[in-house]
């Protein structure tokens, strides 16, 4: 064979051999198998044994579902749902008349970031505040009984509430940012007029320190930019708030690419005690009833510093002298040195302005940027001088450096692991991740799409929250769960932080027709207001009274108490056919109201189930016809009479413990 | 002694007599009934609400007239221990041991039937259908889905101390009174 044909039959292997491998994949960079090893320490790591209890609430956020999820950390247990938004016929939520009028007519919400309120920087337990992104609410729940407390909103000027609810060091304030820009007042503007008629707003939501009672404490206007995320300030910080803006190009249109054509957008700073001082001296405008702020007019209370492009997450370290900007459209996080930032303010060291509101020169306040990877979204920290950068693009957390570095540090050596997460990670949680005191040993990244990872359920397919080990110093991944759409931000409790009670001790319902014995049971009929109105009284395994009688049209008003006083003895109050059904825990009067408008009989029963005669907890509405007179009353008007049954256990006579 | 006796019968009125426990697969922490000689305490709430199921009558302080007569019965008898102090005749003494010992055969039997009675006496409209049966008045047990616990306490013990002390006092004074040749202080005995 001569060279030449020996060399033809060499090419021609190895096209031969080429063409046989292009099934082959390349490697998943970064992914790596577990080891038996490996799978058995997570295993040990994560397992609660039946009866024993996690370290760590996780409260997630629900998203588009409109309510709190709440789970246990190690173990990933999904406990309950905490319904904020939308009803929950589960709890009876939104069908009682105090729930209803809380929900304000809405029958949904978004919910995005939780925030757990704060003494001196740290979790203290008492409340979660709620966004809603969508019907521009914000929500208190009380962590005492887990319940919706407080529903603010509609909140003026405010269009996509998205920049929420972060609170305060103690608990001040609970942010709120607009996300859409619209023209404020609301009034027709065409959106040719975008630029220069539509504003978005930043609003602080004042919490009385007592009751947690929200309010609105001050309003910012601002240029039509997308605020994103918020963030708090602490130690040095303290008194300050943050918030990422995106689409500063202030574009309409196809928003994903007109509103990506700037390198950096900004970071807004405000002194919120400044904007507390200047709407006491009532230095502000108002729309829409608000007093607002006009940032150009009233000088010291906002600055924009630029920000790595479309910056999502903004997360001010632990010690609160970092604050630090995830920038979504570019592959770093932006370090600033808060120090820097307010050194640079007071020496007016600007480099322009933006509708009158000054621009701090970048060069001078920012301390690195760290190639964190691709997609940087949202940073929590450990409390041991890292930072942990979720990547939505790279499905990946990238673990890195925090300040202090040494000058010439090469950012590169900053980024110590990156863990794959599956797939496409939106925020991250540390335990107690936003405060001055991160615990340090777990971070939950909740991952916006988990395809194939579970048991198919069709196309309607949940998210995964991954459970990672932070612990030893290195990253490891030892569990996922499945959640409901769509957990955004959480927040992760350390337990002791949590003082829950079990049931509603009696002396602590003030509802006015609570009624704790079966004598109490009554039930009024008004024939002139044509409305029946009765106090009934729950217990196992009966109510009294057993029959409620009215007349067709009649508006009927049902005050149901829960008499009992242990734990998990619920009971519920559902009207067979009338779509309604209460939820009432121990200790607890709701009441239910609704219009018997059709004659016939309808049973009411107990829905949650309490004991072995649950099936027998049940009663009957008898709705008379309008020309028939009623049976039970003394000229169709007065008290109802009726047998009432034996043997009545006189609950109210003993005190429990 | 005999004052020492009265203040441990006097203490006793603040003390429970006795109690019973319950546990079962729902009820880890248990329920608790304690009977003192005025009230009685505890998760009779709940108790009396599992006991209807049954038909079992529901337990109330104002259904026991023993929770009337213990406490003036122990106050009568400390009473006595004093008087036995200052009027150191044996007869005196040997009141409050006469009084003591029918207290302790009327608690003691009232006990019982009241046991008897809650476990027999059950009503025939009940949901539930069960063998009549009598709660043990001492020692671990178990009824139904409970495993129970019935134990006496401190206001029990203390009168029977008190009864052994002011014996002791009649028996010393039976010895010296018998000429035993040992004199006794009647300090002490005070």
């Amino acid at each position: 064979m001569s060279q030449t044909v020996r060399s033809l039959a060499v090419a021609a292997v190895a096209v031969v051999g080429l063409a046989a491998c292009d099934n082959r994949m390349p490697e998943v960079p970064g992914e790596k198998a577990m080891a038996t090893s490996d799978v058995q320490s997570a295993a040990l790591a994560t397992y609660v044994k039946p009866g024993a209890l996690d370290e760590y609430y996780l409260f997630y956020s629900g998203g588009h579902s409109g309510q709190v999820f709440v789970a246990g950390v190690p173990s990933m247990r999904h406990i309950a749902t905490i319904p904020v938004f939308a009803p929950y016929p589960g709890t009876g939520y939104g069908y009682d008349e105090a729930t209803r009028a809380m929900l304000g007519g809405f029958t949904w919400g978004d919910v995005h970031h939780p925030a757990v309120s704060k003494t001196d920087g740290d979790y203290d337990g008492r409340w979660l505040f709620v966004n809603d992104n969508a019907n521009n609410r914000i929500a208190r729940i009380d962590l005492r009984d887990f319940k919706t407390k407080q529903i603010l909103g509609p909140i003026p000027n405010t269009m996509g509430n998205h920049g929420s609810s972060m609170v305060t060091n103690n608990t001040e304030y609970a942010l709120v940012a607009t996300r859409f820009s619209v023209p404020v007042p609301n009034r027709f503007e065409p959106i040719e007029e975008y630029a220069k008629e539509y504003k978005g707003a930043v609003t602080g939501i004042r919490i009385d320190p007592k009751s947690g009672e929200m309010s609105i404490g001050w309003q910012i206007l601002t240029p039509p930019f997308n605020w994103d995320l918020g963030a708090t300030g602490k130690g040095p910080s303290d008194g300050w708030a943050f918030w990422t803006s995106y689409n500063t190009e202030r574009a309409t249109g196809k928003l994903e690419v007109t509103a990506s054509q700037r390198d950096r957008d900004y970071l807004a700073i405000v002194d919120w005690k400044a904007a507390e001082r200047v709407t006491r001296e009532g230095k502000t405008t108002r729309i829409e009833g608000i007093a607002m702020i006009d940032p150009a007019k009233v000088p010291g209370v906002m600055y924009l510093v630029p920000c790595a492009k479309s910056p999502h997450g903004v997360d001010v370290d632990p010690s609160g002298e970092y604050v630090i900007c995830s920038g979504k459209l570019s592959p770093t996080a932006t370090v600033y040195s808060f120090a820097k930032l307010k050194e640079a303010i007071d020496r007016k060291d600007f480099s322009g302005d933006e509708d009158g509101i000054p621009v701090l020169n970048y060069d001078n306040t920012v301390l690195l940027e760290v190639p964190v990877g691709l997609g940087p979204l949202h940073t929590q920290f450990d409390g041991k001088g890292y930072a942990y950068t979720s990547l939505f693009v790279e499905s990946a957390v990238a673990k890195w450096k925090l300040p202090p570095y040494d000058n010439g540090v090469d950012p590169k050596s900053l980024i110590v692991q990156k863990i794959p997460v599956h797939f496409n990670i939106g925020h991250l949680v540390t335990a107690h991740g936003d405060t001055r005191n991160p615990r340090g040993d777990y971070l939950v990244a909740m991952n916006k799409l988990s395809k194939g990872r579970h048991l198919s359920v069709g196309p309607s397919i949940p998210e995964s929250s991954q459970l990672i080990g932070i612990g030893d110093g290195k990253m490891t991944m030892l569990y996922e769960a499945f959640t409901e759409p769509e957990p955004h931000f959480a927040q992760l409790v350390h337990k002791d932080v949590i003082n829950a009670i079990e049931f509603y001790p009696k002396a602590e319902n003030h509802h006015p027709n609570a009624i704790w014995t079966p004598k109490e049971a009554t039930v009024v009929r008004n024939a002139a207001k044509r409305t029946v109105e009765a106090k009934i009284y729950a217990i196992r395994t009966y109510f009294e009274p057993g029959r409620i009688q009215v007349q067709e049209g009649d508006t009927v008003i049902l005050h149901i108490t829960n008499a009992e006083q242990q734990r998990d003895e619920i009971h519920g109050f559902a009207v067979v056919g009338h779509d309604k059904n209460v939820i009432i825990d121990p200790g607890e009067t709701k009441t239910l109201k609704f219009v018997a408008d059709r004659y016939g009989v309808y049973p009411y029963y107990c829905t949650n189930f309490c004991s072995a005669l649950h099936q027998e907890m049940q009663g009957y509405i008898e709705v008379v016809p309008r020309d028939r007179r009623l049976t039970m009353y003394r000229n169709n008007d007065g008290p109802m009479t009726w047998e009432r049954r034996d043997p009545a256990l006189a609950l109210s006579e003993h005190g429990g413990h | 002694m005999l004052v020492g006796a009265a203040a441990l019968l006097l203490a006793a009125i603040c003390l429970p007599l006795w109690g019973m426990t319950l546990v079962s697969v729902q009820y880890p922490e248990g329920l608790r009934m304690v009977v003192y000689p005025t009230h009685i305490r505890g998760d009779i709430t709940e108790i009396n609400l599992l006991n209807h199921y049954i038909g079992m009558a529901e337990i109330s302080n104002d259904f026991f007239v023993e929770l009337k007569v213990i406490p003036v019965l122990f106050g009568v008898i400390a009473g006595l221990c004093l008087i036995a102090a200052v009027v150191r005749r044996t007869w005196v003494t040997l009141l409050p041991i006469l009084l003591m010992s029918a207290t302790a055969v009327y608690g003691f039997w009232s006990m019982r039937t009241r046991l008897y009675s809650y476990g027999n006496d059950l009503d025939p409209t009940a949901a539930i259908d069960i063998e009549p049966f009598t709660p043990p008045m001492l020692g671990e047990n178990t009824i139904a889905q409970f495993g129970t616990y019935a134990y006496f306490s401190w206001g029990t013990f203390l009168p029977v101390l008190a009864g052994v002390l002011v014996t002791i006092v009649l028996w010393l004074d039976l010895r010296a009174r018998n000429g035993a040749g040992i004199t006794i202080k009647q300090e002490a005995i005070r």
